[in-house]
């Protein structure tokens, strides 16, 4: 499930030995909320003219090797090309009324736009690095894939020190594998985005139980044309399919035959009458509220 | 390259290398740009374009849904961010208020700071920093209550266009279908509450029933073309040369088939939440077929007294004597007001909700089963 674009870098781990007591070892997985995600292109959007890329606070829980960011909120920055400047009364503030609703999310990285990694990237990483201290910080790129020839995509990195003396303007970003990470509830609410760019609201149940119903069907032709060019000589067949097949495709339907299947309906058409009926006595007694 | 080592005074440098960007709206006399012709129409200063459409951004839409899941049972609210534009309400962002316990003078001006500093934040990042509604998280559809109402009433009165209430549905969701809605309240029920005056005679002349107190405003869902192409380039999909070309399936978002399922979970819990709701609803009417009485018993012991005190007179007319002053019954007589209905009107909304959502996905599953029985081949 890696978000980003397949890259040839390495990923590098500590070796155990080095993560002494002090310091708790650097994550080794980084999940992400789409909640960030969006913030962050959103940010993005609203940039001023004058800026190239973006940055901003990471906020999410952490695990013993697992970081989840949950949300993100932007920080102003300016970079020139002499100097970079990150405000930190900013961040301190927004920090505060972000813990103020939710107290679990703490400060677990940065973001910024753009994949280029420099001497300021490096720099704004230390300062990072002081708000999380003990642990690391972890910094996100987002590529937004507007630039041409670039595709869009988040990689998520951890730094380490650099060199004999260790500067706060040299270090190593280590990449970590990252992952899109949500609840199996607000799936639902990602299908209203990826589908089309507008969607009306409410939907109805039958509508989306009929497109779930032509997905299936159509995942099962799929299946079917493959099933047949196996048989047929023309495809080579893959085991480990003809198993998952056989597992999802063997469930039994047995129970539908039994008498559960009628109780079960007698159920949820006493149901659906008693609803109508509910309802139809609220409307009467809200009617005769007003002829009294 | 003088590159500042030290992060601690980042800050500094800040203030001496950014033109302080707080103070930028005070610039001295901004040049107004000509309206070109073809937005002269759309832009209103005057707020005179109802609005028809309340349309919610994807980050909005995903940051309700987060908050919703994670605050305790059904207080998720915070605020909407945005503009309209040609009847079209855009919300392009939000940002969730601290759950407040209890409702004393403390709590309430903590959350007037927090409101204010978090919308100072946003401004100076150019976002958008316009309030123009608030969201309220619900369970099973029922979101009539009293402060949801009393909140909208304010935002009516105090905000542009009048603002509106997102309500998201938490059961909704969780089985599979996202629901957002856009409601304000109708300007009938404004003008009885705004009089606070909610007797029957009042609920009579407003030709009030629960299901005019709010009128609901069309709401579309959008992501925003940036917002759409990323989420494109995520959910390529990863072509699987084994099952031929077509393939939808991608990692990053795999396929859900909640909507499929057949047991319809959460019934017993919209059941009783509807049987709370009825028997709150008979309290209530209890209450109020009390005071009724009592105002009844206390008005006819009035009729009664300025009866017989206009008999006497006569009587003492008659005898040529002078007749007694009559005297004000109100004072004697205290009768008391006419109590509120809108208590009872709200808990009717609420039981009308859960039944609806009670027959919806009763309906649903009606046609979940008689399709999975068609499927098996036993009919």
């Amino acid at each position: 499930m890696t978000l980003g674009p397949p890259s040839s870098a390495i990923n590098l781990k500590k070796a155990s030995s080095q993560a002494s007591s002090a310091v708790p070892r650097p994550p080794n997985n980084v999940t992400i909320h789409p909640v960030a995600l969006f913030s962050i292109l959103d940010h993005y959007l609203r940039r001023t003219d004058s800026q190239d890329r973006v940055i901003g606070t990471l906020l999410g829980t952490r695990t013993e090797t697992e970081v989840e960011v949950k949300s993100a909120f932007a920080v102003l920055h300016s970079e020139t090309s002499e100097q970079v400047a990150v405000d930190m009364e900013y961040h301190r503030t927004m920090y505060d009324l972000h813990h103020k609703v939710n107290t679990k999310e703490v400060i677990v990285g940065w973001y910024s736009t753009g994949s280029n990694l420099n001497t300021y990237s490096a720099l704004i990483q230390n300062f990072y690095s002081q708000e999380t201290a003990p642990h690391q910080a972890i910094h996100i790129a987002l590529n937004t894939g507007v630039v041409e020839g670039e595709t869009a995509g988040v990689k998520a990195y951890i730094s380490s020190p650099v060199g004999v003396f260790p500067k706060p303007e040299n270090c190593v970003f280590v990449p970590v594998p990252v992952e899109l990470r949500f609840h199996e509830a607000e799936r639902s609410g990602l299908d209203l985005l990826l589908n089309t760019a507008t969607t009306s609201q409410p939907i109805s149940d039958l509508e989306l139980i009929e497109t779930s119903i032509q997905n299936v069907s159509s995942m099962l032709d799929r299946v079917l044309t493959y099933v047949r060019a196996v048989l047929a000589g023309e495809k080579k067949g893959d085991p480990a399919i003809g198993r998952y097949l056989m597992d999802t495709l063997g469930a039994s339907t047995e129970d539908l035959e039994r008498g559960s299947f009628n109780t079960s309906l007698q159920d949820t058409l006493m149901l659906s009458y008693l609803a109508n009926l509910v309802r139809a006595q609220a409307e009467v007694s809200a009617r005769l509220a007003l002829i009294s | 390259m003088a590159t500042q080592t030290a992060a601690t005074s980042m800050a500094a440098a800040l203030a001496a290398s950014l033109p302080a960007p707080s103070a930028a709206p005070v610039t001295t006399a901004p040049t107004y740009e000509a309206i070109p012709a073809s937005m002269s129409k759309v832009i209103d200063i005057e707020a005179e374009i109802p609005l028809h459409t309340v349309q919610l951004d994807g980050l909005v839409a995903t940051k309700i849904l987060k908050h919703a899941r994670e605050a305790p049972a059904s207080t998720a609210h915070g605020l909407l961010l945005g503009l309209d534009l040609d009847g079209v309400l855009e919300v392009s962002n939000s940002f969730p208020l601290p759950h407040g316990g209890d409702d004393d003078d403390k709590a309430t001006k903590s959350l007037a700071r927090y409101q204010g500093s978090m919308l100072r934040s946003l401004r100076e990042v150019q976002s958008d920093d316009s309030v123009v509604g608030f969201y309220q998280a619900t369970s099973l559809g029922a979101f009539f209550n009293q402060s949801i109402i009393d909140t909208q009433a304010i935002h009516q009165d105090k905000l542009r266009h009048g603002g509106v209430v997102v309500v998201h549905d938490i059961t909704q969701t969780a089985r599979g279908n996202t629901s957002f809605r856009a409601f304000r309240l109708t300007a009938s029920f404004l003008d009885a509450y705004k009089k606070s005056n909610f007797s029957s005679a009042s609920l009579i002349s407003h030709r009030l029933t629960f299901s005019s107190i709010l009128e609901e405003v069309p709401l579309k869902v959008r992501a925003n073309p940036l917002l759409s192409s990323f989420l494109g380039a995520l959910a390529e999909p990863s072509s699987s040369p084994e099952l031929g070309g077509g393939s939808k399936t991608s990692e990053t978002f795999p396929p859900n088939f909640h909507v499929l399922e057949l047991g319809a979970t959460g019934l017993t819990r919209n059941l009783e939440q509807m049987v709370e709701a009825i028997d709150n609803y008979r309290t209530e009417e209890g209450n109020i077929a009390y005071l009724s009485r009592q105002i009844a018993r206390e008005r006819a012991k009035a009729e009664n007294y300025v009866a017989k005190r206009k008999e006497e007179n006569q009587a003492r007319v008659a005898q040529g004597l002078a007749p007694l002053p009559e005297e004000d019954v109100t004072r004697l007589f205290k009768i008391p007001p006419e109590p509120s209905r809108l208590e009872s009107l709200l808990l009717l909304g609420q039981i009308d909700a859960y039944a609806k959502s009670l027959g919806g996905t009763a309906g649903a599953g009606l046609v979940k089963m008689y399709g999975a029985k068609a499927g098996s081949g036993g009919v």
